[in-house]
């Protein structure tokens, strides 16, 4: 695949007063890819996107649309659209006529704009009598579509969308995401988008760009964020995990409330910090003596978590949290944990 | 046993509307009642009925031209506060700027004016920068108090609907003017035709603006309380009642329409 750069971002800040809410975020975005910004509120990543439709202008650095500033274009000028969070959909129109909205506004006679209106909402799965149904009739999954359909009619270079499943049930969340991807590679369409949360990220992204405190702070494939975080947050915001407070001493990590040592991770430097394991990393041994590595602990606990079970461990003052298959054997109450070193990671502090 | 009391906490309260309807709308039955009666003088109960007074007040040249009057003068400010009011419920409610606070508070507090007092400051404000006094001053003062009033209710409506659905609109493709056009014209419209509504009322039904700043022209309520002072006839009442059916025509027509717009 010729990867070619759409959207490039050099050094972007924006200021509110003389409060930083996006500070120094370069990036590049290649032509067809499906890149997911993904921080917690207030993370600073809708003051981001504004700037990147035009709501917005960066109070320093440039944006680059195809090798071209574009900082002060306003949002009507530029070939990207976006879907809202609100999805603000003009509640005074009929389906059709919020689908055509964009190719009226361009100027399109009626009979064309009809004919392309149509394409969209067969694309977004909206069946064609839904045309002439006023918008306010619609359903909440039927109100994504059509502000999907619209956006689409645009015929954007960039499609980009602002949280907008968030509102919407578990089940129909999951079958939006699928047919969102599918609709990103069936029209080669680069789509950015931004979302709080790490499940949806997960599921549709092609990259990853994690925000945190206005700063872009680890930008990469699903998997590499997921395995390799570059930083305790973003290992926390990946999901739930274990955070062990330990000092290095001679070669090992020495965790105090535990009272246990600890090899460290391959690859890392020795150092104060944490020590950060996921749960689905953690292990139950059984028989062998408490050596080091080997925590002691209760079990108080236990969560059904759909295919497998997380079991909370008491041990030395600190909650544990592990993992295991919902099928495989009931551990002992009075259990021992482990893991592998490579599955631990190490951030200084 | 709670049921029995909720039955007469409802009862309770439904005399009580009925009580107070029955005291607000009352006055107005006697105003009624004081037009059809014969004599010249109002004594109750009524000995003989007529239509005379009626027919009198439609034959009056001086009514016809205080209507007219009237009309007009509510027709200029109706127009004239909604320009304005949306121009101002637009700044308010969409953009941030400098004084915008400040802006708020100097709008409402016309509203809130003594009217009396109001229509005092205007006449010698008036006078002593050279504006005739005429019904056209009288449709400026009535902009002073009315103009903050359509500003909020269309400002409320404003407020109603999510801004995002015009950044909406702008993002695919719309130029400024096709926003408003397409997206904040229709959305706003029924907060603009009850904000018309209450300034066609508002004006209609107002005397110590008009009566201060009108000069010879008379509207209607100045000249019931020309006849109030000197020369009542029973033609006060008949002309208030006409004045107050009006109104209510107005304010029917009106809501029916509002109706409709909200429900499209």
């Amino acid at each position: 695949m010729a990867s070619k750069t759409i959207l490039e971002l050099k050094q972007v800040d924006k200021f509110f007063g003389d409060k930083a809410a996006v500070e120094r975020i370069s990036l590049e975005i290649v032509e067809g890819e499906f890149f997911t910004i993904v921080g917690p509120s207030g993370s600073g990543k809708t003051t981001l996107i504004r700037m990147l439709v035009g709501m917005d202008t960066p109070s320093r650095g440039d944006i680059l649309l195809r090798g071209e500033r574009i900082n002060d274009v306003p949002a009507n000028k530029r070939p990207t659209c976006m879907v809202f969070q609100s999805l603000a959909l003009f509640p005074h129109m009929t389906v059709g006529e919020n689908v055509a909205y964009p190719l009226k506004c361009r100027g399109i006679e009626p009979g064309a704009r009809k004919a392309r209106a149509e394409e969209c909402l067969t694309l977004a799965h909206l069946p064609m009598e839904y045309y002439d149904r006023p918008v306010t009739q619609c359903s909440g999954g039927e109100r994504q579509r059509v502000a999907l359909a619209r956006a689409l009619a645009f015929d954007p270079d960039i499609l980009f969308f602002d949280e907008p499943l968030s509102a919407l049930d578990y089940k129909l969340k999951k079958l939006l995401e699928k047919e969102l991807k599918d609709i990103q590679r069936e029209t080669g369409k680069t789509f950015i988008y931004i979302t709080h949360s790490l499940e949806e990220a997960m599921v549709m992204s092609d990259r990853i760009g994690v925000m945190n405190e206005g700063r872009m702070v680890q930008i990469g494939a699903p998997r590499e964020i997921y395995r390799r975080p570059n930083s305790r947050f973003v290992s926390e915001f990946m999901g739930e995990v274990n955070v062990l407070p330990v000092t290095a001493k001679g070669g090992k990590l020495h965790c105090q409330s535990l009272g246990t040592s600890f090899e460290v991770p391959p690859g890392a430097q020795e150092t104060d910090g944490v020590l950060i394991i996921r749960p689905e990393d953690m292990r139950f041994v059984n028989g062998e003596p408490p050596v080091n590595g080997v925590l002691s602990g209760e079990i108080f606990n236990e969560y059904l978590l759909g295919s497998r079970v997380q079991y909370q461990v008491r041990a030395g003052g600190t909650t544990l949290l592990v993992e295991k298959q919902r099928d495989s054997a009931a551990p002992d109450p009075a259990a021992r944990i482990t893991f592998a070193p490579e599955n631990s990671m190490l951030f200084a502090e | 046993m709670t049921s029995d009391r909720t039955l007469l906490g409802d009862r309770l309260l439904r005399s009580y509307v009925i009580f107070v309807i029955i005291v607000f709308y009352v006055p107005m039955l006697a105003v009624a009642l004081a037009s059809i009666s014969r004599s010249r003088f109002f004594v109750f109960p009524i000995r003989r009925t007529s239509w005379k007074w009626y027919n009198d007040t439609f034959a009056s040249l001086q009514i016809k031209e205080a209507a007219l009057t009237s009309i007009t003068i509510a027709f200029f400010v109706a127009i004239l506060s909604v320009a304005l009011a949306l121009a101002g419920a637009l700044a308010y409610a969409r953009y941030d700027w400098k004084g915008k606070r400040v802006y708020q508070q100097l709008l409402l507090v016309p509203i809130f004016f003594p009217q009396s007092v109001l229509g005092l400051a205007l006449q010698i404000w008036f006078s002593s920068i050279g504006v005739q006094m005429t019904w056209t001053a009288t449709v400026f003062a009535h902009l002073v108090w009315i103009a903050p009033i359509v500003t909020l209710i269309i400002a409320i409506q404003a407020f109603g609907y999510d801004a995002s659905i015009e950044e909406a609109a702008m993002d695919l493709g719309a130029s400024r003017w096709q926003v408003f056009r397409d997206i904040t014209l229709p959305l706003l419209g029924p907060g603009i035709f009850s904000g018309f509504l209450f300034a066609v009322l508002l004006s209609w039904g107002n005397f110590p603006l008009s009566y201060f700043t009108s000069g010879a022209s008379v509207t209607i309520p100045e000249w019931l309380y020309g006849k109030m002072i000197g020369g009542y006839t029973p033609m006060v009442p008949a002309v208030g009642f006409l004045s107050v059916i009006a109104g209510a025509i107005v304010l029917i027509v009106g809501l029916t329409i509002n109706n409709r717009l909200q429900r499209r």
